[in-house]
């Protein structure tokens, strides 16, 4: 389903949408009646105590899940009536996640993990291997493109991460959390990378994060509280 | 994802594989390898079968003395468990019979034989093997075996004989050549042929034979073997045989006493039999490859629990449930193969060491005794695999299907 266009569209669009865990007889209401736009070329970062509703929100953004009621719109398609295969090909073309835990496939190395959706995108191999490596060198890893994740610091783990997100060009960055766990000089080199993606590259990027001083760095501010919003704030350019 | 890499992760994914995945295979290769030793050893022995089949003369008969009804194969099979109908009186087959065959036109050659055991002397070592007299006149035109060295019986011979390739050379301490005197029954005979085969037997005229055997009558035979001009119409005249004999013996269905049998029949029936043990065996050993496939479903489930993450990673950055399932079921399906083309192997190494391990076959002559046919292991190769993706079907339809929060949040 197209939405009807009205002036400047969202990127990413939230209707009253909500997300209700069931544990067994009891419902969990983790986000309640979320609305919100998101535009190209934002710098979003969501705030939040632990357990607000920040990763589910994330989640739903990502076409990782689908709202209980309500409506969540990437690009203007409604991701609740997209079909199975067409989600996929979303997650891998238009949105890059990175995560807290790297989430990095441990069998392959980390030149085979930054190409790995390229190979969903059924790229040509010699396209892919090309891109693979120009990429590889922008997060400066290419003396490391041949080492397991588990031959590499943390850091560098989530810098594969962040290759690896950037390996189909997508339009928007999901980031949970991406700092949690380096230290915080590692932390602020991440960030640093992401500000420039931003910057350089008019790429989207959406950020969890607990830490104030990190959500500095972006452009909007959405604070949740309890599964809803209760602050949003804007910097001026 | 193309077809071609969703393969290469497959494989990939064996690669990696922990011992269990080769604790599965070995169930597979268990069930493959006795599957291709049954199969190679019932496709050897029917070939076998089969060349003495040809070699048996398919156009012979056989009538000896006696009937049981539950037929000649299973003689104690019928109600009055084998016996003979008539016992007070001795039944013999003499020359009226054989006046009685010459009457019937499907009949090429009639051969009359007589046999017993026999001691049998060669420069001082002693023995006991069987002798059996034949018609030296018609014998070479009935008989199936193939002389090795020297000829057969012809009809001026007397002190003559034909032995087994057996006696002939290691059943004394000396080889026992053509044109060697040697001493049965405290005769001396001169040895003019030696057959091809692994007996000890001697055959030598008849006439003389009734000297040696005390216990045998002049012209009283203990069968009578028969070539028929048409083995198409084989039973036709067995038929034939069965009525004119009923006459000139003076017996009916019920007091029937003699019997007929055809090497044609007992070839027949006995290509049956082992048709169904290695029938009977095969299934056996795919029971075992069933036991496989379940080894190789629970293998899947665990293995899909143990990537739960992966998937969910895979899914975050673009996997279809498409391309999940493919991953998954490429791996059973190698896992399969695997087992397979190592079950194969084994299977032919066991085959091709079953002739040691039997020690020599009656059945075997010369030949293997084990055939392993390339559609044999086609079919298991092709069985494995189709049993690796029907057991891995439904672990990695329920890993495409997890939903990706599902899948990343697993531990
Ligand atoms: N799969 C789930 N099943 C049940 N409850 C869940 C699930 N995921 C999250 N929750 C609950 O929803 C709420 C929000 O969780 P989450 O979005 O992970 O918070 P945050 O990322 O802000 O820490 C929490 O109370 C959490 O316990
Ligand atoms: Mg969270």
């Amino acid at each position: 389903m197209v939405r009807k266009i009205t002036g400047r569209i969202p990127l990413l669009e939230f209707e009253n949408a909500w997300k209700i865990y069931k544990m067994g007889q009891i419902n969990v209401p983790a986000l309640k009646g979320i609305s919100l736009k998101i535009y190209k070329g934002d710098f979003v970062a969501i705030i939040g105590q632990s357990g607000c509703g920040k990763s589910t929100l994330m989640n739903l953004a990502g076409c990782l899940d689908l709202p209980t009621k309500g409506k969540v719109f990437l690009k203007s398609h409604d991701i609740s009536t997209l079909p199975e295969s067409d989600l996929a090909t979303m997650r891998g073309q238009t949105i890059g996640f990175i995560f807290q835990q790297y989430n990095l496939i441990p069998n392959m190395t980390a030149f085979e993990n930054v190409m790995l959706p390229l190979e969903f995108l059924e790229y040509d191999d010699d396209d892919a291997a090309e891109r693979t490596r120009k990429i590889m060198k922008l997060v400066s890893l290419e003396d490391k493109m041949h080492h397991l994740p588990s031959q590499l610091s943390g850091g560098q783990q989530q810098r594969v991460s962040i290759a690896r997100c950037l390996a189909s060009d997508p339009e928007i960055i999901f980031a949970d959390e991406p700092t949690g766990a380096l230290d915080s000089s590692t932390g602020i080199e991440i960030l640093e990378t992401l500000k420039r993606l931003w910057k350089e590259e008019g790429k989207t990027i959406i950020m969890v994060t607990h830490d104030l001083k990190l959500a500095k760095y972006a452009h909007t501010v959405i604070e949740l509280k309890d599964g809803e919003i209760v602050n949003t704030q804007h910097k001026k350019k | 994802m193309k077809l071609s890499k969703c393969f290469k992760h497959a494989f990939n994914m064996v690669i990696h594989s922990k011992l269990r995945s080769w604790l599965t295979i070995i169930g597979i290769v268990i069930g493959v390898a006795s599957v291709i030793a049954i199969t190679s050893l019932g496709a050897g022995m029917q070939q076998s079968l089969e060349s003495q089949m040809s070699g048996l003369g398919s156009d012979l008969l056989t009538i000896t003395p006696g009937y049981s009804k539950g037929g000649s194969m299973f003689r104690n099979r019928g109600g009055d468990s084998g016996s003979s109908t008539a016992t007070e009186e001795e039944i013999l087959l003499d020359r009226t019979d054989v006046q009685a065959l010459k009457g019937i036109s499907d009949i090429a050659f009639i051969e009359t034989e007589v046999g017993g055991k026999v001691d049998v002397s060669f420069l001082g070592k002693m023995g006991s093997v069987s002798l059996t007299g034949v018609d030296q006149k018609v014998w070479s035109d009935v008989t199936t075996a193939v002389i090795a060295e020297g000829r057969l019986l012809d009809s001026a011979d007397q002190n003559v004989v034909v032995i087994g390739g057996n006696l002939a050379s290691s059943f004394f301490d000396q080889p026992l050549g053509i044109n060697k005197m040697f001493t049965i029954e405290g005769s001396a005979f001169r040895v003019v042929g030696v057959l091809d085969d692994t007996s000890t037997r001697i055959y030598m005229p008849i006439q003389m034979t009734y000297q040696l055997l005390e216990d045998k009558d002049t012209d009283i035979y203990d069968s009578i073997i028969l070539k028929v001009k048409d083995e198409e119409m084989l039973d036709e005249t067995i038929l034939k045989i069965e009525k004119k004999l009923k006459i000139s013996r003076h017996v009916t269905d019920k007091d029937r006493d003699f019997s007929i049998s055809s090497s044609k029949q007992m070839m027949e029936t006995r290509m049956e039999m082992m048709g169904s043990v290695s029938l009977f065996l095969t299934a056996i050993a795919a029971v075992s490859l069933i036991v496989g496939a379940v080894g190789i479903a629970n293998t899947m489930f665990t293995s899909v629990l143990e990537k739960t993450k992966e998937i969910g990673i895979m899914k975050a950055i673009g996997a279809k449930n498409r391309d999940i399932l493919s991953i998954f079921l490429f791996n059973a399906a190698l896992i399969g193969l695997v087992g397979g083309l190592i079950g194969v192997l084994c299977g032919v190494g066991v085959s091709s060491m079953m002739p040691m391990l039997m020690g020599s076959m009656p059945m075997s002559r010369g030949g293997s005794i084990t055939l392993v046919t390339l559609n044999s292991v086609m079919l298991a190769l092709g069985v494995s695999v189709a049993v690796g993706i029907i057991a891995g079907f439904i672990p990695a339809y329920n890993g495409s299907k997890l939903k990706p929060v599902d899948a990343l949040r697993y531990e």
